[in-house]
């Protein structure tokens, strides 16, 4: 019986490696050839521009800076639905796993494989930013979003604007938060771009602006959800009074949330996010968080494939687009609602 | 003699780890008044009780020379399932099933790797990190579950006015002390990890009680994974990353040895105490996040080099490269 279990559990466990490794093949089987085209690539004249060709079927490649992040994995379930709406398109999409080295190496292999575009949602933009060069060197077009890496001649970015995100919610706390307000501020992991600009515009556009408002917590909870929840029930612990939570993400205000729920003395707690996430949405519409921006994930992907295809057919060389970055409090979460439930993600 | 050695070593170390949870207990009191309350001292039991309920899952397969990377990936991987179940049939008895049965399941297999085909566990269980991951992400296409309504009692509610993490906290810590100190298994486990040769020869069926540790963290591993969702009131496929080294860590602060045969459920406790303590001050505190990250580093090299350092004490140099090997 044991030995039967055995056999079963191993056999399954090599269907899972076998199945595991035939979605890469062609990863590693190209390995030698990328060294050629990469060194060809550089020395090909660095202006030397994409040019659209007239195709039936353009094949796009989606390197995603990770699936395992909500938001990463949002945007890329969002691009693989708007691809099916173009006949023309054929989407492949790529993980990087968060870690510069693989993402780079998916670079190498797309332009290998002679993708006609390749949309990068680079994990940390310099560190992508060489790579995406090599892109255009080898005539392919590339488009960079979330966050989008600046200044490369050639290459097209579609994004959200993560200064504007935060300071849409730090405008308006600026009316909420009472005189004299402590508050606790939750952060994302340190060096991402968007985490940084938007700790950057809470400064500007409301600490600065507020001296008489004192932090009382800060610390970097990771985008993560328990973390946050962590730091909350330490710092109602250490301080009779919280007026705020400034949270650079929904996942780490809702934690905050999680832990005051129950507490009466919380009633009146102000809670700023971003992201829009659905349980913000929820939480908006109990009254319980305040505010937050959203950044759609549907809204990138209809830009990205929209841009995607406006190069690839020749209608324009370069787009650089923001979509937009709408507040949402009680008075206009049920619009969004409404848009979540239609999309299947509430 | 030795064995005398022996013992009194075991106890001087035990006598250590409390004297060192004792002396920063009362630092933190004095530090800060905050931390001597009642809700803040059930707080850090709450936000342990997951990772030390790992530890004492850890604890036992250290113990017995093994060890499991893939702890935090099944915990999400159980965690999520568990959820999707409650959502799905709003039985909370069902649902917590579910979680532990995933936990076991996967385990399981890392003993299938381990104790039959003799894969080292560092590899083995390393593997099936990243396969639990993608499977949780796979399943949940990547996306938090939300609304879990009653489920929430597991890692919210309380008995008797006291936390359920708590009390899941205190019966696991009941079940490994009684299974390290008083079956069979609990012995064999000592003796694997002492010395396998020696444990074979002296006719203790190694695999069978390898799959049986494995199944027993297994099952911690899943229930865990139960109390964090449910704590977090989400399904959280990116969930509890990196949980297996939290676990380690208070393991081995504890007195657990990672050439095998050492350590007590009562040991980890303490281990994962002085973390949380340390953990609680610094946020009571105030303190940076960078620095926190240096001082949690600090303490774990602390720990090892006494760990060390205890060896060194007890036998002569030269034998010291030999047991450390």
């Amino acid at each position: 019986m044991k030995k039967c279990l055995a056999t079963i559990l191993a056999g399954i466990l090599v269907l899972a490696l076998v199945a595991g490794c035939s979605s890469t093949p062609q990863s590693s089987s190209k390995e030698p050839a990328k060294e050629s085209q990469a060194s060809q690539a550089s020395q090909a004249p660095a202006s030397q521009a994409p040019a659209a060709q007239a195709k039936d079927t353009y094949r796009v490649a989606y390197i995603a800076r990770a699936q395992a992040d909500s938001f990463a994995a949002w945007l890329a379930n969002a691009i693989r639905d708007e691809a099916a709406k173009y006949d023309n398109i054929k989407l492949d999409v790529f993980d990087g796993e968060a870690n510069d080295e693989k993402e780079n190496s998916l670079i190498e292999n797309a332009i290998t494989n002679k993708y006609d575009l390749i949309i990068v949602q680079p994990n940390n933009g310099e560190a992508q930013r060489p790579y995406v060069e090599k892109i255009l060197q080898a005539g392919i077009f590339a488009i960079t979003t979330n966050a989008r890496i600046d200044n490369i001649p050639g290459s097209s970015s579609v994004d959200a604007n993560p200064y504007e995100q935060a300071a849409v919610n730090a405008r308006l706390a600026l009316e909420q938060i009472p005189q004299n307000a402590k508050v606790v501020v939750l952060n994302g992991p340190s060096g991402n771009f968007h985490a940084d600009a938007r700790r950057e515009s809470w400064q500007k556009e409301f600490f600065d602006k507020r001296p008489d408002v004192t932090i009382v917590g800060e610390q970097i909870a990771n985008w993560n959800k328990d973390e946050a929840m962590k730091y909350m029930e330490d710092w109602v612990q250490s301080n009779d009074q919280i007026d705020a939570v400034i949270s650079m993400n929904d996942n780490m205000a809702a934690g905050a949330l999680e832990v005051v729920k129950d507490n009466p003395k919380f009633d009146n707690l102000l809670v700023y996010g971003v992201d829009g996430t659905a349980e913000a949405l929820l939480l908006i519409k109990e009254g319980r968080m305040t505010a937050t921006c959203m950044q759609s994930a549907y809204d990138l992907a209809t830009l990205l494939l929209d841009t995607a295809n406006k190069l690839l057919t020749g209608q324009e060389k370069e787009i650089n687009v923001d979509i937009d970055n709408p507040l949402i409090t009680k008075d206009n979460v049920d619009q969004y609602i409404e848009i979540l439930k239609k999309a299947g993600a509430l | 003699m030795k064995q005398l050695g022996l013992k009194w070593q075991q106890f001087r170390k035990k006598y250590n780890i409390y004297l060192v949870l004792i002396v920063l207990f009362l630092i933190c009191s004095v530090i800060n008044p905050n931390f001597l309350s009642i809700t803040n001292l059930s707080n850090i039991s709450r936000q342990l009780a997951v990772t030390t309920i790992l530890a004492f899952g850890a604890t036992i397969l250290i113990i017995g020379g093994m060890l499991d990377l893939s702890a935090g990936s099944v915990l999400a991987l159980s965690g999520v399932l568990s959820v999707s179940c409650y959502k799905s049939t709003e039985s909370l008895l069902l649902s917590f099933l579910v979680g532990v049965a995933v936990g076991i399941f996967c385990n399981l297999i890392n003993a299938v790797m381990v104790a039959s085909f003799h894969t080292p566990p560092f590899i083995a269980t390393l593997a099936m990190l990243t396969m639990a991951r993608g499977a949780a992400l796979l399943y949940t296409k990547g996306q938090n579950i939300l609304q879990l309504g009653n489920y929430v009692v597991f890692g919210q509610g309380s008995i008797f006015g006291i936390p359920t993490p708590i009390i899941f906290l205190v019966l696991i810590l009941i079940i490994t002390w009684y299974t390290l100190r008083h079956t069979r298994f609990g012995r064999s486990m000592y003796a694997i990890g002492g010395n396998e040769e020696t444990a074979i020869a002296s006719g203790i069926s190694v695999k069978k009680m390898k799959y049986i540790a494995y199944a027993i963290n297994g099952a911690f591993v899943g229930l865990s994974g139960v109390l964090f969702m449910s704590r977090v009131n989400a399904g959280l496929p990116n969930g509890a990353v990196n949980y297996e080294f939290q676990a380690l860590t208070a393991a081995i602060i504890g007195g657990t040895s990672f050439s095998g045969g050492i350590g007590t459920a009562s040991g980890t406790l303490a281990g994962a105490f002085i973390v949380g303590f340390l953990d609680n001050i610094m946020n009571l505190a105030g303190v940076d996040s960078y620095v926190q990250q240096i001082v949690r580093g600090a303490i774990i090299a602390l720990a090892v080099i006494y760990d060390i350092g205890i060896k060194n004490h007890w036998k002569p140099l030269s034998k010291v490269s030999k047991a450390a090997s």
